[in-house]
């Protein structure tokens, strides 16, 4: 069965109905592969592409917020590196174009770029259900490989986080375009001096990486504290070895994504890691 | 509570079993199906309606062949459910020509050789035309970047290149971008 509620409320309605029975289609650009690769069925489809109001995003001074059905190619021109550097890689043109940041964060991937740029923005979610809305951080919504804290009637809604005075992205793939990270890292800095880092591809989840944002909170981004974290932070990954690399090389990258983002971000300036 | 009884839970689209009605235009015209509801936008416009310019080859979003534009925007067909394409204006490489009179961009791929088997070439097409829309005047570096989503096997990418080039300086004839 295929629903296509026009408004938030009916498409809640439906989901509070069907619960782990239905499932939510943005772009369809992860779930239509896994149907087609016969590890998902979709007996009942509640696809969200009429629900026009979730494609808003607002960039502003203070607080940002990105709507669920934001399409990839709508931030790729945001002046917020470190989310517009992780959209613009995402697969290739016709990806970005379909995919959507809720999608993105929805798959749980441990690779999901958007997802590791959203952690490094220390964003929170909002959700909402018949039942009404609650927001959490976005950092407590990765539970495992593709596991999330949402309740089986549950839409995500939209992303919100303080605009940081500066960011970047990094990301480690296997070629140029329509790769998945080998590793993927982020990271900000607010004007009150908080840091955040979160990297992916590097645990079960996107990894916020508490612990060498800790140690910078009291060390500041000097050249020594920037390689005390460096190291940290390969300490602090968990990584796995598959088809794609070794768990040995993802920790070695960690450690030189961290130092480099950190020390574009010592300047102050807007950067971009490539 | 079943969703019948539920006033703001539409009644569903179709059993398990049932088709369901599409009503869309594709290149130009205004176009009806019975579609399968997890059927794609791709196995629609080329095994039902047998427009069958547009390819699929990997099924997975990787490879291009079957770009269409969707409302404008080149997107993957092979990874839009055929429902979700309700109401929406579908552009496939048989709409890119007027007539008899192809599109620039297809007199650039002829002039620059840039077919080879030709299976790659309507996404590619397809691609090229929306990337042009975007970026008129593009050096060869933003070509290969606006064109990433597609992959050829034979052609290379060279030629490719300086197609998109070529259509973008619109003269028809010989190619004469590096
Ligand atoms: C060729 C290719 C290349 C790719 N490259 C990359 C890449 O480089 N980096 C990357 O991070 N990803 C990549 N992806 C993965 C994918 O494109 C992205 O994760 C995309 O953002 C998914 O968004 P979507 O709207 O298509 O999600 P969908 O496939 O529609 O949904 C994904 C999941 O999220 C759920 N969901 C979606 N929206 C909501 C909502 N609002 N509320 C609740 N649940 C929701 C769905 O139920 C589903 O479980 C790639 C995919 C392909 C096919
Ligand atoms: S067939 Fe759709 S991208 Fe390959
Ligand atoms: S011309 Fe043969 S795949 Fe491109």
């Amino acid at each position: 069965m295929f629903y296509q509620p026009k408004t938030v409320e009916e498409a809640l309605a439906i989901k509070a109905e069907l619960g782990l029975g239905a499932r939510f289609v943005a772009g369809g650009t992860d779930v239509v592969v896994q149907m087609k690769k016969g590890r998902l069925s979709l007996e009942r489809v509640i696809d969200l592409s009429r629900l026009g109001d979730l494609t808003e995003a607002r960039l502003e001074d203070d607080v940002c917020y990105v709507g669920a059905l934001c399409a990839h190619r709508t931030l790729e021109t945001w002046p917020i590196p470190v989310l517009a550097d992780a959209a613009r890689q995402v697969g290739g043109p016709q990806i970005r174009n379909r995919g959507t940041v809720g999608g993105n964060v929805g798959t749980a991937s441990p690779a999901g770029d958007v997802s590791v740029a959203l952690l490094a923005l220390d964003a929170s979610i909002d959700l909402m259900s018949v039942r009404g809305t609650r927001t959490l951080p976005l950092r407590e919504f990765f539970v495992g490989v593709g596991k999330t804290a949402i309740e089986p009637d549950e839409l995500i809604v939209g992303f919100r986080f303080r605009r940081p005075k500066a960011s970047g992205f990094y990301k480690n793939g296997k070629r140029n375009s329509v790769a998945i990270s080998v590793v993927c890292a982020g990271a900000s800095v607010w004007e009150d001096g908080s840091v955040a880092i979160a990297l992916g591809s590097v645990a079960p989840t996107p990894l916020r990486l508490t612990g060498t944002e800790a140690f910078l909170r009291e060390r500041g981004l000097g050249a020594e504290a920037i390689a005390e974290a460096a190291r940290l932070a390969t300490e602090e990954v968990r990584p796995i070895t598959d088809h794609r690399a070794s768990a040995d090389y993802r920790r070695a990258v960690s450690g030189i994504a961290v130092s480099r983002l950190l020390t574009q971000l010592q300047g102050g300036a807007h950067v971009a890691l490539v | 509570m079943s969703l019948s009884s539920n006033p703001s839970v539409p009644a569903s689209l179709g059993d398990d079993q049932a088709t369901y009605p599409l009503s869309f235009t594709l290149n130009g015209k205004p176009t009806e199906a019975q579609v399968h509801p997890l059927s794609t936008l791709l196995e629609v416009v080329r095994e039902d309606l047998r427009y069958t310019g547009t390819k699929g080859a990997c099924h997975e979003g990787e490879c291009g062949s079957c770009t269409v534009l969707v409302d404008g925007v080149p997107m993957n067909s092979c990874l839009i459910l055929a429902p979700q394409a309700q109401g929406a204006e579908i552009v496939t490489v048989e709409g890119l020509a007027d007539g008899e009179t192809l599109d620039r961009v297809q007199e650039a791929f002829l002039a620059c050789g840039a077919v080879q088997c030709g299976y790659c070439t309507p996404g590619l097409l397809i691609s090229a035309k929306a990337f042009l829309e975007k970026c008129p005047d593009p050096t060869p570096e933003e070509v290969r970047k606006g064109m990433e989503g597609n992959i050829c096997r034979c052609t290379g990418y060279m030629k490719v290149v300086d197609a998109v080039v070529q259509a973008a300086k619109s003269s028809k004839g010989g190619c004469h971008a590096e």
